[in-house]
């Protein structure tokens, strides 16, 4: 809100600079967020907060001043108004909605344009001057924060007013120009037919004041703050009228704000004043509130005496008496924001002064404090794959479906069945992801724009599942992507491998670091459509698939434009930390050597690596101690469709050393097994 | 006689001496200790030499032998040794080539600053909570003290699923989930995403927070200033000026904006702190009592603090990032400087 230093000088007299009374005012809790000179005056933009009201007006700042500066604030006079005729009749039909309504009829009135000094202060307020009489109801709105509202008097059938909902009316043209569709339950204003204007938030066409106006009917009233809110949020329209009602205007100050309109447009636009209506069925009963000096002592943590506590009190404006430890105060009609005993703690804490309370350190009891065992995985999950060579990525939660049909995934894939976003900021983007896949491929793509050849990104985050719950389920999952050139290594040690390998050995070394129990990589044809059938893979801890790793499908890459050799996996990190070993168990060492033979056989190249190891491993699963791959080979003189494999063997006996003769026997076996089970043929 | 043998040893001193490498050393060897060498010789005819000067001759003949063996394998191993060098000298690598290590990937800077506040604060003895990031509209509003038509709700624009529920716009919601749960005392950070419909030059749709709380018997607005300000301090730096100023939030009251002399001009006004020589930087107050009487709290036996910060302007702050979509779009030469 905008503030003149001269019209806040009307009601406090001040000598400090404007620079001074704006850091009073940020200090005080109204916070000045610009000071500006115009035409010798200078403008202040005050953040006013939701709870404050009573600040969105002038006099609710030069109050703010006074208190806080502990100047005098000077009440302005009501005037008094001549009454040449009758009082306009007013009939409040939801006085749920409208508890006050006063009112009354000026005739004879000459349209013009305002004075300058009027156009001018309602300008430097950001209020485009209109005409004399609807600046005039500008102006005392922007002075006692009452909007008020002139209609055209014979424009109004039976020149009488009605408050009402709107009913079975659903249209409505307002001022604007605009035809507005209404709720039922919306307040309206009516003449003795139709309706005249949305109440608190914006008058109609149908009885605007133009140029040919010569009486007016003006309102000065209260409407139910939630009422106007729900009204302006229902039209889309938030104007500086409905502003003010939602939040709560002085229901005391009502007619006090009708009255200097009147004067103010008999003063700029001539006519002769009626009498005044005012309908308050119930007058505002003033709350009392009591609060105990130790009680604001103990919260704000200072030891105010009596006299400070009355001093700030009464510099509010707040009525207070003390009883005992007790205070009981009175806060004033506009301050409908203290409601409670803490609500005036905070008063006396703003008006002490922040800056003011002594720093002190908690005192605490001694309690356990609970290891986040959760949190600590995830920090390993994280600075294992950095030590991997892979870049934490955070994306936004946002998705937009149509990415599905890029991946590939099927018509029925559950990852299509997303949350959505009823007010999204993107049409396109309605959806909370259910899958960080996308994500990261953008990641890779904006980075190959870049020209970038070499990209290890992996990203951490909660996806969003539809459940039976109101609440959708959000598991942690772990997403990562590899991008290299094979041809052009990024450095002299990197190998030749295809970055499926890097990506796979980055997971396998979180997993042993993260001591997760049987994990395996298992080969399938299809685990996902957006990853090549012959390199990937699924992944399984304990017989459960947790995810999916393999190379992009180029049908996939196309689709998303991105060229390269790219690997990827997604997994259920929330499923993966159920997997992990409670604690680790010492095994005493062995006590007998071991003994090592090598093999190397030539098979077919469809043969998986693991599933020799494991039927190598069956053969004496006591003697034989581990089984290590240590070369992989092909091309000449190895057959087209073939491979060479070379396993180290280590053979080991609990209770005693083996001899050459036991070992030949297991290594024949082993021979034989191969050649059965595998076609294999030995490599000399 | 002896002086047939300290002629002998003179001069196999002499021999020794001009000895150049290993093979001169092992042919002496050979010509004076070898089978037949010079002193072997003596040494066998030792029967032939004089009764009477025996003993003498005898001695020295042994003596001399034992030397010349001690030089020649000093010499000898003095050859070995240079030899073995040398030939290591000829086996060279290139030792300015880079070693071998994947270098190391990147901590995200929002990760970096956030894991920094949570190390402060658990050394302070709070502990770290969650809480879903698809909130009820009643733990996010409602038991916060912000009911719905209140004009507080303008303060925060909110993504909507459904009527309600919401993307939490704030980590405030955990403070409920767990004092519902938990008995006093305690002592809890929540760091998390939050979502605001909002997206502009200082505004993401997603951005992350750090909710922090403690209720106690006994805490008080000093308490709070105290446990910021050793926060501010740790984070900023021990001699940055720290600000609080009221403001207003429905779930705390009193409630204060803190804010941090600006960390570019360092108080005298410039244009990121707007003249003003001060930055926002968190927001945070006593915990309203009507809070508490949401999750069944005594409000008069039991008093709080409660404060929350945004960690992409902590962390624009601390790097001097001036752009905040840097954070999302996960720009390789970005990432790559944390």
């Amino acid at each position: 809100m905008k503030a003149s230093i001269n019209w806040l000088k009307e009601f406090v007299d001040f000598s400090a600079k404007p620079i001074e009374i704006a850091n009073a005012l940020t200090m005080a809790g109204l916070e000045v967020e610009g000071v500006e000179e115009v035409d010798g005056d200078t403008i202040l933009e005050v953040n006013i907060t939701p709870n404050r009201a009573d600040c969105l007006s002038i006099i609710g700042v030069a109050r703010e001043i006074a208190a806080s500066l502990s100047l005098p604030f000077k009440k302005s006079k009501i005037p008094v108004i001549k009454e040449e005729f009758g009082a306009p009749e007013i009939e409040i039909k939801a006085p749920e909605l409208c508890r006050r309504y006063a009112s009354r009829i000026i005739r004879g009135v000459k349209i013009a344009p305002s004075p300058e000094w009027l156009s001018k202060r309602l300008e430097a307020h950001a209020i485009r001057s209109i005409n004399n009489v609807v600046d005039a109801t500008n102006y005392v709105l922007l002075e006692m924060g009452q909007p008020l509202h002139a209609f055209d008097l014979n424009n109004l059938t039976g020149h009488g007013i009605v408050v009402d909902k709107a009913g079975s009316i659903d249209k409505f043209f307002t001022l604007d120009n605009e035809e507005r569709a209404l709720e039922t339950d919306t307040l309206m204003i009516w003449d003795k037919e139709k309706p005249v204007a949305v109440a608190g938030v914006m008058g109609g066409l149908n009885t605007e004041v133009t140029l040919s106006t010569s009486d007016i009917l003006l309102e000065s009233a209260y409407f139910n703050p939630p009422s106007v809110r729900r009204a302006s949020k229902a039209l889309n329209l938030s104007t500086e009228s409905s502003y003010r009602f939602e939040r709560g205007v002085d229901i005391n100050a009502v007619v006090t704000a009708l009255e200097r309109a009147v004067d103010l447009i008999l003063q700029t636009a001539g006519g002769k004043a009626g009498k005044l209506t005012d309908i308050h069925p119930k007058p505002l009963a003033l709350r009392q509130i009591s609060v105990g000096l130790s009680k604001i002592n103990k919260i704000i943590g200072v030891s105010l005496k009596d006299s400070e506590v009355q001093d700030i009190l009464t510099r509010l404006g707040f009525d207070n008496k003390k009883t005992g430890d007790t205070f009981v105060v009175i806060p004033p009609s506009f301050r409908e924001d203290i409601q409670q005993d803490i609500d005036i703690i905070e008063e006396i804490a703003r008006l002490y002064g922040y800056d003011k309370i002594p720093v002190t350190f908690p005192k605490v009891r001694l309690t356990p404090v609970k290891v986040n065992t959760h949190r600590n995985l995830i920090k390993i999950t994280k600075d294992f794959l950095r030590r991997s060579g892979y870049s934490e990525v955070i994306n936004y939660s946002f998705l937009n479906p149509s990415v599905f049909d890029k991946l590939r995934l099927s018509p029925d894939d559950k990852r299509r069945n997303t949350i959505k976003i009823k007010n999204p900021l993107r049409k396109e983007e309605n959806s909370v992801r259910t899958t960080l896949i996308p994500a990261l491929l953008g990641n890779i793509g904006l980075n190959i724009n870049h020209g970038e050849k070499s990209l290890r990104f992996f990203e951490l985050s909660k996806v969003f599942l539809p459940s039976k719950e109101k609440l959708p389920e959000e598991p942690l999952h772990l997403g990562a992507v590899c991008l290299k050139d094979s041809r052009m290594p990024s450095s002299i040690w990197e190998g030749k491998h295809e970055c499926f390998y890097d990506l796979k050995g980055a997971l396998e070394n979180l997993m042993a670091e993260l001591k997760v129990k049987d994990y395996s990589f298992v080969d399938t044809d299809s685990c996902e459509p957006y990853l090549h059938p012959g390199k990937s893979c699924t992944i399984k801890v304990n017989n459960e698939v947790i995810g999916s790793l393999g190379v992009l499908h180029p049908a996939a890459a196309e689709a998303l434009e991105l060229t390269g050799d790219i690997a990827l996996f997604e997994l259920n990190l929330s499923s993966l930390f159920l997997h992990i070993l409670p604690k680790i168990t010492y095994k005493s060492l062995p006590k007998y050597p071991y003994v090592e033979r090598d093999i190397s056989i030539v098979v077919s190249k469809d043969i998986n690596a693991a599933d020799i190891e494991n039927a190598i491993a069956r053969i004496d699963s006591n003697l034989i101690e581990g089984i290590t791959l240590f070369d992989i080979y092909t091309g000449s003189p190895i057959p087209k469709d073939k491979k060479s494999l070379a396993f180290s063997i280590r053979f080991r006996a609990e209770d005693r050393t083996l001899t050459d003769a036991e070992v030949d026997v297991l290594h024949s076996k082993m021979v034989s097994l191969l050649e059965s089970s595998f076609k294999a043929e030995l490599r000399s | 006689m002896v002086e047939d043998i300290l002629s002998i040893k003179a001069i196999a001193e002499e021999e020794i001496k001009g000895a150049n490498d290993l093979k001169a050393i092992q042919s002496l060897r050979v010509k004076y200790l070898g089978k037949k060498g010079v002193l072997t010789d003596k040494i066998k005819s030792l029967g032939s030499v004089p009764k009477e000067i025996r003993p003498e001759y005898g001695k020295t003949l042994n003596e001399t032998k034992n030397h010349i063996e001690s030089i020649l394998n000093q010499k000898e191993s003095f050859f070995k040794a240079s030899e073995l060098e040398s030939g290591l000298k000829a086996n060279r690598i290139d030792v300015t080539v880079p070693g071998n290590f994947i270098p190391a990937g990147h901590k995200h800077p929002i990760s970096r600053v956030l894991d920094e506040i949570v190390d402060v604060f658990s050394s302070l003895g709070f502990v770290i909570e969650e809480g879903p990031e698809i909130e009820l509209d009643y733990y996010n509003f409602e038991a916060l003290n912000i009911p719905r038509d209140h004009p507080a709700r303008d303060m925060q624009d909110t993504f909507y699923i459904t009527d309600d529920v919401v993307l939490r716009t704030h980590t405030s919601p955990v403070q409920v989930r767990v004092m519902q749960k938990n008995k006093p005392p305690l002592r809890v950070i929540a760091p998390g995403k939050v979502y605001r419909c909002d997206a502009d030059v200082t505004h993401t749709p997603m951005f992350h927070q750090i909710e922090g709380f403690m209720v106690d018997e006994h805490i008080s607005m000093g308490d709070l200033k105290g446990a910021l300000e050793l926060f501010l301090h740790a984070i900023f730096g021990e001699d940055t000026g720290v600000r609080f100023r009221p403001s207003f939030f429905p779930f705390t009251e009193p409630s204060a904006e803190v804010d941090i002399a600006c960390v570019m001009c360092g108080g005298t006004g410039c244009r990121l702190c707007k003249g003003s020589g001060w930055i926002e930087i968190l927001g945070c107050g006593m915990i309203n009592p009507k809070v508490f009487e949401m999750v069944g709290y005594d409000p008069e036996k039991y008093t709080g603090f409660a404060f929350g910060m945004g960690i992409e302007r902590i962390t624009m702050l601390k790097y001097g990032i001036d752009d905040l979509r840097l954070f999302f779009e996960n720009d390789k030469r970005f990432l790559e400087q944390f």
